[in-house]
């Protein structure tokens, strides 16, 4: 991965000043966020009801614990992301366990289509990922997003590909490597990912 | 474990993907704390697994509507924020400030010091003058493993500081790791009858039980007496927690490891008890978790 700036980036900036309780700085980093962050969830949840349900949610423990947030600990585009998944996780095991008789209620809206909406901010990043995705072999990147977009553990993906636990916690780990080189290497190409 | 072993756990920890096994998460956190290089790879690998956010697609533009926007900021305006999480006592504040450390560096420097100049010295003379010298060597290793004693003790004590203050920053850190920490789950308290004004948040990793309370305008305790947090998970009798005392202003703040049983827990609350803790609630509540 790129080195991280030598000042602060503009992310970290905007939570600081959310920390600080400037409600425009929310705003605004609503604004630059929003729309992937919505995508994540919608991606997890299958549903738009929930996946708005849970948008709220994460914006408001952003605003709640920005104070907390320690750059020197790691970039503050990985602790929203990793932030907005988890929530999303945490809704879908509640709602699986709370309707796991029919699954397919929980479906109200197609998968999304078409990428046109995205911004130049974010359509740079996003092609950087799927060309790197696109490089890792398919074993290893089936498991990557098994474990990211459906939360499953090592051996939940282990029981749903029918391979053993040994052979599946290899292929995430070479994966994972790959993953981090690979986005390294093209970010480091002066792609200019604003983390 | 071998460090390959611990490599691999980063790498499924990086996308939340370890089974649940105590013991193995209890390993991997004992090892994290240690080392560095594993340290700086599972922040390495946690920054690859969230640009998989770009792997799922974005809503297209009807779909984010500006009156999701309007609602989502109007229903954050003027909540509560946490406050930054630092050290107002005890040797961490003060070790920011004052160097136990360093003075320890320059004790051990001076004795390097010393310990030259007695050698230097005795090249000069000749053979007679030589064992006058050794005399004199003895002399002064006298007085000095003499001093050294009472500097051994003073050593002793300075390391004792510094342990604490290693403790307790460690401590802190491990806080503010908790209290930032995306996978944390919050529960909010709020104030029953019995104290209308106390509020409380309540922040905890399931994965690893670590929990803080940090509570607010609680009546003082009277005397003999203490507060208690519980934890009730669905279809069980509520699992005792610690028992903790307000300050003067009210606030308390606790720190906890919920045992497994307790981390499915969805709502807390807090009683008052006999100051020893109790296995079950006898006590008036005074504060409570909204379901959710």
């Amino acid at each position: 991965m790129v080195e991280a700036a030598p000042q602060t980036s503009p992310d970290t900036e905007l939570l600081h000043a959310i920390a600080r309780g400037d409600e425009s700085a929310l705003a605004a980093l609503y604004d630059r966020y929003h729309s992937i962050l919505l995508g994540l969830l919608l991606r997890i949840l299958h549903s738009r009801v929930e996946a708005e349900d849970v948008l709220q949610e994460v914006f408001l423990q952003i605003w709640q614990r920005a104070a907390n947030f320690d750059e020197a600990r790691g970039r503050a585009f990985t602790w929203m992301v990793t932030l907005a998944r988890s929530r999303a996780i945490d809704r879908l095991r509640s709602l699986q366990s709370r309707q796991r008789a029919d699954d397919t209620a929980l479906r109200d809206a197609p998968d999304n289509v078409g990428d046109a909406s995205d911004d130049a901010y974010h359509a740079e990043q996003r092609e950087i990922v799927r060309a790197a995705l696109a490089e890792i072999p398919e074993e290893q990147r089936r498991a990557l997003l098994l474990a990211y977009f459906e939360g499953l553990t090592q051996s939940e993906i282990a029981a749903r590909l029918g391979q053993p636990l040994g052979t599946v916690k290899t292929r995430m780990r070479s994966g994972m490597s790959k993953l981090r080189d690979l986005l390294g290497e093209k970010m480091g190409r002066g792609a200019g990912l604003n983390f | 474990m071998k460090h390959e072993d611990y490599k691999e756990m980063i790498a499924l920890d990086a996308l939340d993907a370890l089974d649940g096994d105590e013991e193995q998460r209890r390993a991997l956190d004992a090892h994290l704390a240690a080392c560095a290089d594993c340290r700086a790879e599972l922040a390495a690998l946690r920054d690859a697994a969230a640009s998989l956010v770009y792997a799922a697609a974005t809503p297209s533009p009807e779909a984010a509507a500006p009156e999701l926007r309007a609602r989502i900021l109007a229903a954050i305006k003027s909540q509560p924020q946490d406050a930054r999480h630092a050290p107002t006592n005890g040797v961490a504040a003060t070790a920011s400030q004052t160097s136990n450390v360093s003075s320890f560096d320059e004790f051990e420097k001076r004795r390097e010091a010393r310990e030259i100049r007695v050698g230097r010295g005795l090249f000069m003379f000749g053979s007679l003058a030589a064992s006058i010298a050794v005399a004199a060597l003895l002399v002064t290793l006298a007085l000095v493993w003499q001093r050294n004693n009472r500097l051994q003790t003073e050593l002793a004590r300075l390391s004792e500081t510094v342990n604490q203050t290693q403790q307790e920053l460690a401590r802190t850190r491990a806080d503010r790791e908790l209290l930032a920490a995306p996978e944390a789950h919050t529960a909010t308290l709020a104030g029953t009858k019995m104290a209308e004004r106390a509020h409380a948040r309540l922040t905890f990793d399931a994965r690893t039980g670590r929990a803080m309370l940090m509570a607010a305008d609680l009546p003082p305790a009277p005397a003999g007496k203490a507060y208690q947090l519980w934890f009730i998970a669905e279809g069980k009798p509520p699992m005792p927690g610690r028992v903790f005392q307000p300050d003067a202003r009210g606030h308390a703040e606790m720190h906890e490891i919920i045992p497994p049983e307790g981390r499915t827990a969805a709502i807390f609350a807090v009683t008052l008890e006999p100051a020893g803790g109790v296995s079950a609630p006898t006590g008036e509540m005074y504060l409570k978790s909204s379901a959710s």
